[in-house]
């Protein structure tokens, strides 16, 4: 199977050589379009944007173990070196299993998977392959819960960005999976989780 | 000259469609105001910041282009170039074949709709599964998407419920969460059976190479970490020449899209899955398209390569908003769609000419798109390559003008019209058979007819005239 | 887009009165010549005019456009400011030709004539700085602006002189911004769906009870009226030098 490289660079070349003036790239501050409202604000501030997000803040493990029971969801997924940190503290009722078994994916009510970084301006979990212990922990189930440091918050969207390693798969999650697609009503949870959640450890 | 036939197929539509079109429209409209006016002093400035900075990427894309290819390469992903929506068929294909697969997983793309590629996998043999609810719907209907953002901006609950009953995924409910529900836990299987997923890009840095991926509803998430290939298809126009970029263009096509400030998911996927993930694609291909787009950019076209597929346009044109998507026949619809199909268009620019018409010049898209694209003048330069083309069917429901021009240009003549117009008053125009007159006087009425009595006036008024 | 004009010098001005009113609106263009001259101008209104040619531009034939032009360069060819009785067709002047002219051996003179091409509201208010125009007219007025003036001074010029004037109430339009469908030619090339955007545009209108429907174009006026009348209702339109003037009678 040969490839139209040559002929498509070649043809770009012609195309761009008729230009007389060539735009030069803009001027402007990464973070432009961060609103003026938005920029500043700590833990405090994420906490509230995180909620306005859609993503339920959870300040301690105990309290998620009342979210779990809450729901009814004992049985789910962890990230195995989250837990050791968090099974006792969850309570013996929890179940934690902590490699995801494709053939029983329904059977995980909850997954527990680490974010690597906040993003402040816009209530902003980030996940990264590294970090995530299985991708489909972090989403085939119906909640999702993100731990996170707080302290590894960016401001904004910008320097979330620009600080990017070379981590293959970044996500930024800003709330739990919608869709307004039939009559532009807002449903949530669709595939992606329909429950988000943040526990800040 | 005749009636031009999106107008004809605006008028066969029924009022629930309309309505549905109108509604979803309004909305799309007020809420990227609402979010747009609430964030920014500004918002003119940012789109005109964001016009520069996708001109810019389109001027130099040869350098931009093959920044990405190297990037891409260095992170593991395999990347080809398709001159043709036909080479990227068959590049698909191949690797589909290779992978061994039945089912494909797919996300919203329209470069996708471009190769009409759902259909193909289907004839090849493939059960290709569009996970955009939208575009599932679509699917399951054998239609079209109507609208860039919402596949189904033409459809109401009913008529999606009964999309699904006629699918297969239950009984008739027209409850959008039950509707939403059914197609989460249909789809659930899917994604872990698909051995391949295929999706756009929004956008593809040519400093990382990576590819954003802007949903909602988390179908591309579930995609990719379902298969073991992830292939990417994006035209050529997708490539920006930066990461710091990112953080602009996504936060102009958000809240031009839906007004939202983020959509739930946006992926920034550099190349496959990294070594200890256990799911997620070890194999991960690249796709850049150009069909047609290497000879529009360089040229006074250009700027419509700029768009970033937010839709906004569409949702405050007046035009598509009476006649809906489908009347655009092509790929895309609305004020873009009247620029980019054309240009695009396989079977060359008369295929799709005839859209440049369907339009008022009123500026209303020019006003809302993020990226600072001139749609009325493009769309009358698109009118104005029709006449000098002789294109037949861009000029369909145009008079010819040399006549006016020529009484333009003969004030003496021009004056004696003015005068014998006046004759108008006692001809029964609406019984003339002319398209033209029908289509003016079916329901419209005309003012008498006034011709030469303001320079009359001016005679006696010993206003300084020349002659 | 705001042209960049010369500024006005002298008290000479040259009127086009716009094939439209040419043909169907004398009042209008009458009306104009009398706020000009009450604004002090020594107002000349060539013989020689005839249109401005937008029609071949929107048709896409613009040889045919650029021929049109020419003949206007050349008829008001004098120096003096050209002031126009509709927004659109000075927007052909001083945005659409420049651009048909491009590559053309003209142009400069093309350029020369957009610099000194103002719609009428805009001359007034922004050329001669009058932010007032006074005088007495007791109505409920709807303004229209076309699209052709979308993002130029004449849609704040227009509202300028309105409110200057006692009695004048402006009731606001709701979707004012949604263009009426005229389009010139797309009246008749997709009539369907002109008249559609042109009844949503008159019940629009007609929801506010204006006394009067004002603009500073009477082409998308024609067209309201014109759907209007056929669904047998009244809609009473009026240029804004029409309104100009009236409020004025009776004063000196």
């Amino acid at each position: 199977m040969t490839d139209d490289r040559e002929a498509m660079f070649a043809r770009l070349r012609e195309s761009l050589g008729r230009l007389n003036v060539r735009t030069a790239y803009p001027d402007f501050a990464a973070d432009i379009a961060t609103p003026k409202a938005r920029r500043g604000g700590g833990p405090e501030v994420f906490r509230q944007r995180l909620e306005a997000a859609n993503t339920r803040v959870v300040e301690s493990v105990p309290a998620l173990g009342e979210l779990l029971r809450d729901r009814d969801t004992r049985h789910g997924y962890c990230d195995p070196s989250l837990a050791t940190i968090l099974g006792p503290a969850l309570g013996d009722d929890i179940e934690l299993l902590t490699t995801f078994d494709r053939e029983r994916m329904d059977e995980y009510t909850f997954g527990i998977t680490r974010a690597s970084a906040g993003i402040v301006e816009t209530g902003t979990l980030i996940l990264k392959d590294r970090d995530t212990s299985d991708r489909l922990g972090a989403l085939a189930p119906w909640i999702h819960i993100a731990c996170l440091n707080p302290d590894r918050l960016y401001a904004t969207l910008a320097e979330a960005i620009i600080d990017l390693d070379d981590d293959p798969n970044v996500i930024l999650v800003s709330g739990h999976s919608q869709t307004a697609d039939v009559e532009g009503i807002m449903i949530h949870g669709v595939h992606g989780p329909g429950e988000q959640v943040c526990l800040f450890l | 000259m005749s009636r031009q036939a999106l107008d004809v197929f605006a008028s066969t539509l029924d009022e629930s469609v309309l309505q549905a079109i109108e509604v979803g429209a309004r909305s799309g409209v007020d809420k990227r105001l609402a979010t747009l006016t609430e964030d920014y002093e500004d918002p003119d400035m940012l789109r005109r910041l964001a016009g520069r900075l996708r001109q810019h990427a389109l001027d130099h894309l040869d350098e931009y282009l093959a920044n990405a290819e190297q990037r891409l390469t260095e992170n593991g992903a395999r990347v080809h170039f398709a001159g043709t929506t036909g080479r990227a068929r068959d590049i698909i294909l191949e690797i589909l074949r290779r992978s061994g697969t039945r089912v494909v997983t797919k996300s919203k793309s329209m470069a996708s709709e471009e190769l009409d590629l759902t259909r193909v996998l289907q004839a090849r043999g493939f059960e290709p599964l569009e996970t955009d609810l939208g575009e599932f719907v679509v699917q399951l209907d054998d239609d079209h998407p109507s609208h860039i953002v919402k596949p189904i901006i033409h459809k109401n609950r009913r008529d999606v419920a009964r999309s699904f009953e006629r699918g297969g995924l239950g009984d008739y409910d027209d409850d959008p969460e039950t509707i939403t529900r059914r197609a989460r836990a249909f789809m659930r299987s899917k994604f872990l059976e698909a051995r391949a997923t295929i999706t756009g890009a929004n956008f593809i840095s040519a400093e990382s190479g990576r590819i954003a991926l802007v949903t909602n509803e988390g179908n591309a998430r579930f995609g990719q970490a379902g298969a073991d290939i992830h292939i990417v298809l994006a035209g050529i126009d997708k490539v920006i020449p930066r990461d710091r970029d990112l953080a602009l263009l996504l936060s102009l096509l958000i809240r031009s899209a839906t007004g939202q400030r983020m959509t739930s998911y946006i992926e920034l996927v550099a190349g496959p899955r990294s070594a200890d993930q256990p799911s997620g694609p070890r194999e991960m291909h690249v796709i850049f398209m150009d069909a047609n787009r290497s000879a529009i950019v360089g040229s006074e076209m250009a700027p419509i390569l700029r768009c970033i597929r937010c839709g906004a346009c569409m949702n405050t044109c007046p035009v598509y908003r009476k006649s809906s998507g489908h009347a655009y026949r092509g790929v895309y619809p609305g004020p873009m769609g009247t620029v980019l199909g054309p240009l695009l268009a396989e079977g060359g620019f008369g295929e799709l000419s005839d859209l440049a018409r369907a339009s008022t010049l009123c500026g209303a898209c020019a006003d809302v798109c993020p990226v600072d694209i001139p749609l009325p003048e493009l769309i009358a330069r698109l009118r104005e390559r029709s006449v000098r083309e002789h294109v037949k069917q861009g000029q369909q429901g145009v008079p010819a003008m040399g006549l006016y021009a020529l009484l333009a240009g003969h004030p003496r003549l021009w004056r004696l019209v003015m005068r014998l117009g006046r004759l108008l008053d006692w001809v029964p125009l609406r019984k003339l058979p002319a398209q033209l007159s029908r289509a003016w006087f079916d329901t419209r009425t005309l003012p008498r007819w006034r011709g030469g009595r303001f320079r009359r006036w001016l005679r006696g008024a010993g206003g300084d005239n020349h002659d | 887009m705001v042209p960049e004009r010369d500024p006005v010098k002298g008290t000479r001005v040259q009127m086009m009165m716009t094939c439209l009113c040419d043909a169907f609106f004398d009042d209008a263009a009458h009306a104009a010549w009398m706020c000009l001259q009450r604004a002090g101008r020594e107002v000349v209104c060539p013989d020689g005019q005839t249109c401005c040619g937008q029609a071949a531009y929107t048709a896409g034939d613009w040889p045919a456009f650029r021929q049109v032009v020419r003949h206007v360069s050349r008829v008001f060819a004098d120096p003096a400011p050209i002031v126009v009785a509709s927004g659109s067709c000075a927007a052909a002047l001083f945005h659409e030709a420049p651009m048909a002219f491009e590559g053309e051996p003209d142009l400069p003179a093309i350029q020369a004539l957009a610099r000194r091409t103002w719609e009428l509201t805009d001359f007034l208010v922004n050329g001669l700085g009058m932010d007032r125009w006074g005088g007495r007219l007791d109505a409920r007025i709807a303004i229209h602006n076309a699209c052709h003036t979308r993002g130029t001074p004449t849609i704040g010029a227009v509202r300028t002189l309105l409110k200057s004037i006692d009695g004048v109430e402006l009731a606001e339009v709701p979707d004012s911004d949604i263009c009426c469908g005229f389009g010139g030619v797309f009246s008749v090339s997709h009539p369907h769906i002109s008249t559609g955007m042109g009844r949503d545009k008159v019940a629009n209108v007609l929801s506010v009870s204006p006394d009067c429907i004002v603009s500073a174009d009477m082409s998308c006026l024609m067209h309201q009226r014109g759907i209007a009348e056929h669904q047998g209702q009244s809609y009473p339109v009026r240029h804004i030098a029409q309104v100009l003037r009236d409020a004025n009678r009776g004063l000196a």
